[in-house]
């Protein structure tokens, strides 16, 4: 009941309507370039989110992100060019492909718990960029894969830059809503009861081992049909793309906007994306900046921006209504 | 071709000891992993060229004296990137210290440039042992040098005063706080100590690979690796760690290949990750609920 008042909440309907509005008609507004940002965030915002389901809701830091989003993006490159599959079933089989491998090296890397388990993502991704500089047949080697053929559904071939726009866009917002779903779900319930107290979350009947390898593995789909997506947008992928640094990025991108809710994942990657656009005239020092406004920002609001923003809202609430029940 | 290997496996692991036993000590004071410690290897070597190179000093004041500004820095890294964050989420924490190594990276870039430097080395030439393997100086200098400025802080560490009350810091803060030991004192004192060991590093390095600026990544991933591999939060371990890892990436990468040698490490630590969590000198801690 609770529920379907608040779906009909004509504020959050107007809200809603507008946001996506504005995301509709952004291939509008900007050029080309500046639209190969923006689909360059949206891919990065699929990654962020992976970030939020395994940090935000079920607790595990990992680094291995930058990994498998490459592990997706050869997974597509090897399916549709060497195989000559359709690129649909490229997309998903390196979705479904990333997500088993993280859910499979899952069981072995929970075994570990906290900081343990941080060190092993970190050298999974270590491993994994190996391979992809090294293991010549399947990534091409130093050298790359270049000419990934564009996304194409039958005759419809998405090969322009706003075409792409509406492609990546569809998808994210299909990996939104199920987040959102999976938020409300026992599923969800489950990850975050583990976040909260592991030794409870098992008293309660949780399969804490199961439960957080089925969180890495719902990391593995994300950033596979991330990978994918990248791989039909850049059409050339190397393994300097795929590195350890891009895993912090995503880190830092999600700390950026708070891990409370999906959102926060999408308002640090687009803010980190756009600002490095807008500030690239001023390169040189933009980095050095960049990393002080990070420890800044950890300093003055450590919840990130949606925490941040909830505080000021409730501060704003509580002086509209005066504490004056409160008995002196 | 053996012995040359080995004297190098362990005068690199050496290095990665001293990196190690920083993030260990800072381990042991905060419960924090500092994902900066290799950038403070990076930045001691730079300040060890600055002094070399550019102020014309011989190559051992040099070296103290970057030291010492490592130990200022070391100072200014606690107060502004941990201590304002000492009461919130420790992933809040891992994150400031990742803006930090950016900002150690790109300070030394803008400061210095981005052409790899190098300085002096402490004692020049090279030596012939056992009639067969030509050894440089340097890597026999690193393993003396690292080995003295090892033991030093471990004695520090459990013979002294001061070391007793940065153990006594590391245990239990609260209860340090109410016997009378300045906490705030003995946390920067181990975050000094920490960025000056790892910092004479960077300076002992400099000589056999360039320094960069993007050196603290890899560095750091391997002491990540060699604290693992010791066993989390030991200091012992920690330097046992550091010098399996410079051997493993010695031996492997002439052995194996130079291209996997990263991967070669990674795969022996998530080997330990999984038939030995807790290293060779960690003791498995029960879980608290």
């Amino acid at each position: 009941m609770e529920r379907a008042y608040r779906r009909l909440d004509p504020k959050r309907v107007v809200f809603t309507a507008l946001l996506l509005a504005v995301c509709l008609s952004i291939p509008r507004l900007t050029d080309s370039y500046m639209l190969r940002v923006f689909n360059i965030a949206w891919i990065t915002c699929l990654c962020v989110l992976s970030n939020y389901v395994l940090l935000g809701m079920c607790g595990q830091n990992s680094f291995a992100q930058a990994g498998l989003w490459g592990v997706g993006a050869y997974i597509t490159a090897n399916v549709v060019m060497k195989l000559g599959w359709p690129p649909l079933l490229a997309l998903l089989l390196a979705g479904l492909g990333t997500g088993l491998l993280a859910f499979v090296l899952g069981f072995a890397f929970f075994r570990l718990r906290h900081y343990y388990f941080t060190f092993a993502s970190v050298g999974l991704m270590t491993i994994l960029n190996g391979l992809f500089m090294n293991w010549t047949p399947f990534t091409g080697g130093a050298l790359g894969i270049s000419n990934v053929p564009s996304f194409s559904l039958g005759s419809f071939v998405v090969n322009t830059e706003e075409a792409n726009y509406f492609f990546i866009f569809l998808i994210f917002v299909i990996a939104y809503l199920l987040i959102k779903k999976l938020y409300h779900s026992p599923l969800g319930r489950s990850f975050m009861a583990i976040r909260d107290n592991e030794m409870a979350a098992n008293c309660l009947g949780i399969n804490s081992l199961l439960t957080k390898s089925i969180a890495f593995g719902i990391t593995g789909i994300l950033c596979g049909v991330a990978g994918a997506l990248y791989a039909f947008l850049a059409g050339y992928l190397s393994y300097q793309t795929f590195t350890y640094q891009q895993s912090t990025m995503y880190l830092i991108m999600v700390m950026l906007g708070g891990t409370s809710a999906p959102s926060g994942a999408v308002i640090g990657t687009m803010i980190i994306s756009l600002l490095q656009e807008w500030v690239r005239p001023l390169q040189n020092y933009m980095q050095f900046f960049y990393g002080l406004g990070i420890v800044l920002l950890m300093i003055v609001q450590p919840e990130g921006i949606l925490g941040g923003g909830r505080a000021l809202y409730e501060k704003w609430h509580s002086r509209k209504r005066p504490a004056s029940t409160v008995a002196k | 071709m053996n012995l040359q290997l080995l004297v190098s496996g362990i005068a690199m692991g050496f290095i990665y000891a001293m990196v190690s036993m920083g993030m260990v000590l800072i381990f042991r004071a905060v419960n924090i992993v500092n994902f900066a410690q290799g950038e403070f290897l990076m930045f001691g070597g730079y300040l060890c060229y600055m002094f070399n190179r550019q102020l014309h000093l011989p190559i051992v004041p040099a070296l103290l004296l970057a030291a010492l500004a490592m130990g200022v820095v070391g100072v200014i890294f606690m107060f502004t990137s941990y201590w304002p964050l000492r009461n919130a989420q420790i992933r809040a924490i891992v994150v400031s210290a990742m803006g930090a190594s950016i900002v150690f990276k790109e300070g030394a870039r803008l400061i210095w440039g981005s052409i790899p430097v190098t300085v002096d080395r402490v004692v020049k030439g090279t030596a012939v042992i056992a009639n067969t393997a030509v050894v440089q100086w340097q890597n026999i200098a690193i393993i003396g040098i690292s080995f003295i400025l090892i033991l030093f802080v471990y004695l520090l560490l459990e013979r002294t005063f001061i070391g007793h009350i940065m153990q006594a810091t590391a245990q239990d803060r609260y209860m340090a706080s109410l016997v009378g030991i300045p906490v705030v004192f003995s946390i920067a004192l181990t975050f000094a100590l920490s960025a000056m060991l790892t910092g004479i590093g960077g300076g002992l390095l400099a000589p056999l690979f360039f320094l960069n600026n993007t050196m603290g990544y890899t560095t750091n991933a391997k002491a990540f690796a060699a604290v693992v591999i010791g066993g989390f939060g030991s200091v012992p371990g920690a330097v046992i760690g550091g010098l399996l890892v410079g051997l493993i990436e010695a031996f492997g990468g002439a052995y194996i290949s130079t291209t996997y040698q990263l991967v070669i490490i990674y795969v022996v630590l998530v080997f330990f990750l999984m038939f030995r969590p807790q290293g060779i000198f960690g003791t498995r801690i029960q879980e608290k609920a």
